[in-house]
């Protein structure tokens, strides 16, 4: 070990030392046992999954939710083993988006999917997912918009211009290969890429028995059914590490469409008091127990504009782990106010986990406005010009 | 708007109330799908089926297709005679019965069936009324299943409200105006905004619609809406607007670190080729250019 004798000391030039930390360790401590293979340098002895990363925080392995913006807000990324809720906007038209970007980010990483859904066959919404933008030509895309930004900015800044070239979003994070990709609204994804991804598909009016019988648990029969589904997928694929597997660990993402709407049968968006008003809460629990005890997280979009009791809300967000809320201004009275001008709508979040952690992850900005643009769905700070 | 309202399928609501009733326009609708050659199916439940096809000719009549739930809504009549198992049934088997080719199916009350069927089952079933299970991928637009649900909306609190909006692609409410009748047509397609429509018309004896503008608005008692508005900046004890000639001047103002262009463009995108750093001096307005050393004068 000829550099272990000369190591240490630090009058060495920048060459030779570059030299030799690439063909040995650089101080003479040897790392006992098998040496990780490969470039990762971060996790040595950790496995790593194709599409997901560690939380710089806590070491959470993190999945991302299709939307490199939507990730930045929440930490970096969803955690597998939660449940992301989305609360679906009134006339129901960008829930389906985020819902989309999720499962495409899943096809694209080659994570396994599994699609439940009441009112559309889980076969046509794969077809509708979004084409993934190879990288060149989407960062051509934002040069040409910070370009024409410029443009404007240029006589407008007086004073301050020094920040013309700042770029009107917060600053785009960073994308290590393989986590967080941008998609193209405009285009569906292509075939072959459904069809070599493994995906399950659950559509309740198919698998439900044409008989209503009166159910007995409090459970209602759709969410029986999705849950026997689901434990089934989980346990047969192996996602719990149940079976060993032979084969590469993956993720199984989950997505589950309008859950709550009297589509499943369900009445909390019927009647204030209705009679199975446990039966959704139930869900959410046996969900996250699924969940916590495999590789998998899973997104629900829920129309909680729809459910008459307050309790019901407060007790299905309180049982999920992270929770946006989407707010269009179509047919609001802020549609026309020019405080919202430039933007379709408001982003909250609502709640972040917490997950082996005494601080929660998020960031400090709460004044979230999402814009629909022909190809994208951008989620930018909205500029208060008040403050 | 309201012709091109039958070339959506799906479930369409006509949301009417105690002043303004919407079965007129359910009828006026019915004889429009019948005479463009389509099967109309007709569950009626609040009105008999002699009051139903009245005012309706031979030919109309001829192609409705009803079925009864009004006169024995309990089946406790002869079982096995007419629709037995309940409303639900009966609905099911319209579900069934529509083989091929386009179709309408009016339900005379969406309100009675609420009131009769839990408000899930309800949903669950007309939404597999209007989506296309015998041909599976797309269907061309005029072969598509129409679903006319008439819902009295005085009946029923915001949850079954909400929950059949949610489910519909078109809700029709009626409402009007001194005698004038005019529908707000909310239009929801799959993937796009929902657009907003307000049309006037009229239904004539025969139930055909007639269409009409909006009706001249001069004897309304209005409330007037406007409140003359305030300027807020009357009254201060100071100054927020400027004039023209203070406007010019704070204009023409230099600004501390208002640098030439040059200036600006090179501290802008720094780095291009600069081995050296380069000095901007621009002369302040109080600067003193003379180049005459001023420790001349000491005599030291």
């Amino acid at each position: 070990m000829a550099v272990a004798g000369t190591s240490g000391t630090g009058t060495r030039s920048t060459g030779s030392m570059v030299a030799a930390a690439s063909t040995n360790n650089v101080t003479s401590f040897q790392r006992r046992g098998p040496r990780a293979s490969g470039a990762d340098s971060g996790c040595s002895r950790l496995v790593s999954i194709a599409g997901t990363r560690r939380s710089v925080r806590n070491g959470q392995l993190l999945v991302s939710t299709g939307l490199p913006a939507l990730d930045q807000f929440l930490g970096g990324g969803l955690a597998v083993g939660t449940v992301l809720l989305i609360e679906e906007d009134k006339y129901n038209i960008y829930s389906p988006l985020l819902f989309n970007y999720f499962l495409a980010e899943g096809i694209v990483s080659g994570h396994a999917l599994l699609v439940a859904s009441a009112k559309e066959d889980p076969a046509d919404i794969l077809q509708k997912l979004p084409a993934p933008l190879i990288d060149h030509s989407y960062k051509k895309e934002c040069d040409e918009d910070i370009c024409g930004h410029k443009m404007e900015s240029d006589i407008k800044m007086k004073i301050a211009w020094r920040y013309q070239l700042f770029p009107k979003m917060e600053g785009r994070p960073v994308l290590s290969s393989g986590f967080g990709h941008d998609y193209d609204i405009s285009k569906r994804i292509p075939q072959e890429l459904i069809e070599t991804s493994k995906w399950h598909g659950f559509f309740l009016p198919e698998k439900i028995s044409s008989t209503f019988n009166v159910e007995s648990c409090s459970l209602t029969s759709g969410y029986m059914k999705l849950l026997q589904f689901i434990q089934n997928i989980i346990y047969e694929e192996g996602f719990d590490g149940s079976n060993p597997q032979k084969k590469q660990k993956n993720i199984l993402r989950i997505g589950i469409q309008n859950l709550g709407s009297p589509l499943w049968g369900d009445d909390i968006c019927c009647a204030e008091n209705c009679d199975a008003s446990h039966s959704l809460t139930k869900f959410l629990y046996i969900l996250r127990a699924l969940l916590r005890t495999s590789l998998s997280a899973c997104i629900i979009t829920v129309p909680t504009h729809l459910i008459q009791n307050k309790a019901v809300i407060a007790r299905v967000t309180n049982l999920s782990d992270t929770v946006v809320g989407l707010e269009s201004f179509i047919g609001s009275e802020k549609e026309t106010n020019p405080l919202y001008k430039d933007y379709h709508g408001l982003i909250h979040i609502r709640q972040i986990p917490r997950l082996n952690n005494l601080i929660y992850d998020i960031s400090d900005v709460k004044d979230l406005a999402f814009k629909l643009k022909k190809k994208l769905f951008t989620i930018e700070v909205r500029e208060n010009f008040y403050v | 708007m309201l012709e091109s309202l039958l070339a959506v399928g799906g479930l369409m609501l006509l949301r009417d109330s105690v002043e303004w009733e919407g079965r007129s326009l359910l009828k006026a609708l019915v004889k429009k799908s019948a005479l463009r050659g389509e099967q109309v199916h007709v569950l009626g439940c609040e009105v008999s089926e002699e009051e139903f096809r009245e005012g309706f000719d031979s030919n109309i009549n001829s192609r409705l297709v009803y079925h009864d739930l009004f006169r024995d809504p309990l089946s406790w009549s002869k079982p096995g005679k007419a629709l037995p198992g309940g409303p639900l049934e009966a609905l099911r088997a319209l579900d069934k019965r529509t083989v091929s080719g386009p179709a309408t199916i009016a339900l005379d009350s969406l309100s009675w069936l609420l009131h009769h069927l839990p408000c899930p089952t309800l949903c669950q079933t007309l939404h597999a009324l209007s989506r296309q299970d015998s041909c599976p991928g797309d269907t061309p637009p005029g072969e598509q299943v129409r679903v006319l649900g008439l819902l009295h909306e005085e009946l029923h609190g915001p949850g079954p409200l909400g929950a059949l909006s949610s489910l519909a692609q078109t809700e029709v409410t009626l409402s009007g105006m001194m005698g004038q009748a005019s529908a707000q047509i909310l239009c929801r397609r799959p993937r796009q905004r929902p657009t907003h429509q307000t049309q006037w018309f009229s239904i004539l004896p025969d139930f055909s619609l007639e269409l009409q503008a909006e009706p001249p608005l001069e004897s309304q008692p209005r409330s007037d809406p406007h409140t003359p508005s305030v300027d807020p900046t009357t009254h201060l004890t100071f100054n927020l607007h400027l004039s023209k000639k203070e406007r010019e001047a704070k204009d023409s103002l230099t600004l501390p670190f208002q640098f030439s262009s040059e200036k600006q463009q090179a501290l802008l995108r720094p780095g291009l080729g600069q081995a050296t750093s380069h000095i901007f001096y621009e002369p302040d307005a109080y600067d003193d250019l003379d180049q005459e050393d001023p420790d001349d004068d000491l005599d030291v």
